[in-house]
């Protein structure tokens, strides 16, 4: 695997190289990006190969169209707007993801599962998967809007005025997307013992 | 002895997007204060904040990856910019400057097609079609296959506006779609 060869370039000197035709500078941005854009789309999907597909075809689009990227925001949050529209796009032409796949299915490039925690007993087991099946069912039932902040922040740790360049919409509209998607995973719990 | 059912205590309504912030560190200066001033008096809140420190952190598990599946991923995204770039056809290079326009514009030109084929279409179709998904037009269904495909373009963009018009679609069931 190739390292960053010019890590004393910012994202934008790279982009404007793009822009004047230098298509291995594209190839840094890709190194430095493709970790995060398949977590996201993973996140989204929890597929590991629509993950990869998703992800992929996001980058072609940002390198195809990058003469139209103005440099008002980042190229980290451009490149994450466009993997959003792609997942909410998939998602919306295949409908529900069923909650088995919260964790997904291991790719075949040699991913562990989770070990079992040596405390766990088959009872804490099987409620911690009640857990993770409630979140998750309740994940998906939530609003478009409302999952993107919530994926944003809570999976990609990104904060809120770098989720609202992404959604493109106010800090407050995010906060209140947040507040509402934390809410309605929380009320998902009720009546587990 | 009994287990406890989990019934989430409802927070102060006023803390609660502010505990959410909190929680995620997104709360600064005298909201912060506030919070935390307010956290030290409120039992709810405090529960509220231990609640979400419980379940948030199980459902974000980032995924590791050997090297392997890295090179791999980086090789095929190479192979597959290196097929694509437009810049490297002829008519990719002599026509770029017309990319900017070419949704808008295509975009613009399905809106007047359907414009002028929704009348036109209805008189003719009317009266042999059955209603429903069968009985579309296949001049409708292209058209609509392509305002389909603008829409996604930019879904975040109009995502309250979908969101509303996926209500509806479910509130109406299936007889609406074309
Ligand atoms: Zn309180």
């Amino acid at each position: 695997m190739e390292k960053d060869p010019l890590p004393d370039l910012r994202d934008e000197d790279l982009v404007a190289m793009c822009q004047r035709g230098e298509r291995r500078a594209f190839d840094i941005l890709v190194l430095r990006h493709m970790r995060r854009a398949y977590q996201i789309a993973f996140d989204f999907t929890h597929d590991y190969e629509e993950a990869k597909d998703l992800s992929q075809e996001a980058f072609l689009r940002a390198f195809s169209q990058i003469n139209r990227f103005d440099g008002r925001s980042a190229f980290y949050t451009w490149l994450y707007r466009i993997i959003v529209n792609l997942c909410l796009d998939h998602h919306r032409r295949r409908g529900r993801f069923p909650w088995q796949r919260l964790n997904g299915e291991a790719p075949q490039t040699g991913e562990e599962r989770e070990p079992a925690t040596a405390a766990s007993t088959p009872d804490q087991e099987a409620m911690a998967g009640e857990v993770k099946q409630r979140l998750g069912t309740a994940l998906e039932g939530l609003p478009k809007s409302q999952r993107t902040a919530f994926l944003l922040r809570n999976h990609e740790g990104l904060s809120i005025p770098e989720i609202a360049n992404v959604m493109q919409t106010t800090e407050g509209t995010v906060r209140v997307h947040l507040h509402r998607a934390v809410a309605a995973l929380r009320q998902s719990l009720t009546g587990l013992a | 002895m009994a287990q406890q059912k989990h019934s989430p205590q409802p927070a102060c309504r006023d803390f609660e997007e502010t505990l959410v912030l909190y929680y995620y560190g997104d709360c600064e200066g005298p909201e912060r204060d506030r919070a935390e001033e307010h956290l030290k008096a409120c039992s709810s809140c405090s529960h509220f904040l231990a609640e979400l420190g419980t379940f948030l952190p199980l459902m974000a598990k980032p995924k590791e990856f050997p090297q392997s599946f890295w090179d791999n991923y980086y090789g095929e995204l190479r192979r597959k910019l290196a097929a694509g770039d437009p810049r490297e056809s002829w008519w990719g290079g002599r026509f770029s400057w017309l990319r900017p326009l070419a949704v808008p514009a295509l975009g613009a030109a399905m809106i007047v097609i359907l414009a002028l084929a929704l009348p036109f279409t209805a008189t003719i179709w009317r009266p042999q079609g059955q209603p429903g998904e069968e009985a579309a037009p296949q001049e409708i269904r292209t058209v609509a296959k392509n305002l389909d495909f603008f829409e996604s373009m930019d879904l975040l963009e109009s995502l309250d506006l979908l969101e509303a018009l996926e209500e509806a679609k479910a509130r109406n069931g299936h007889g609406q779609k074309l």
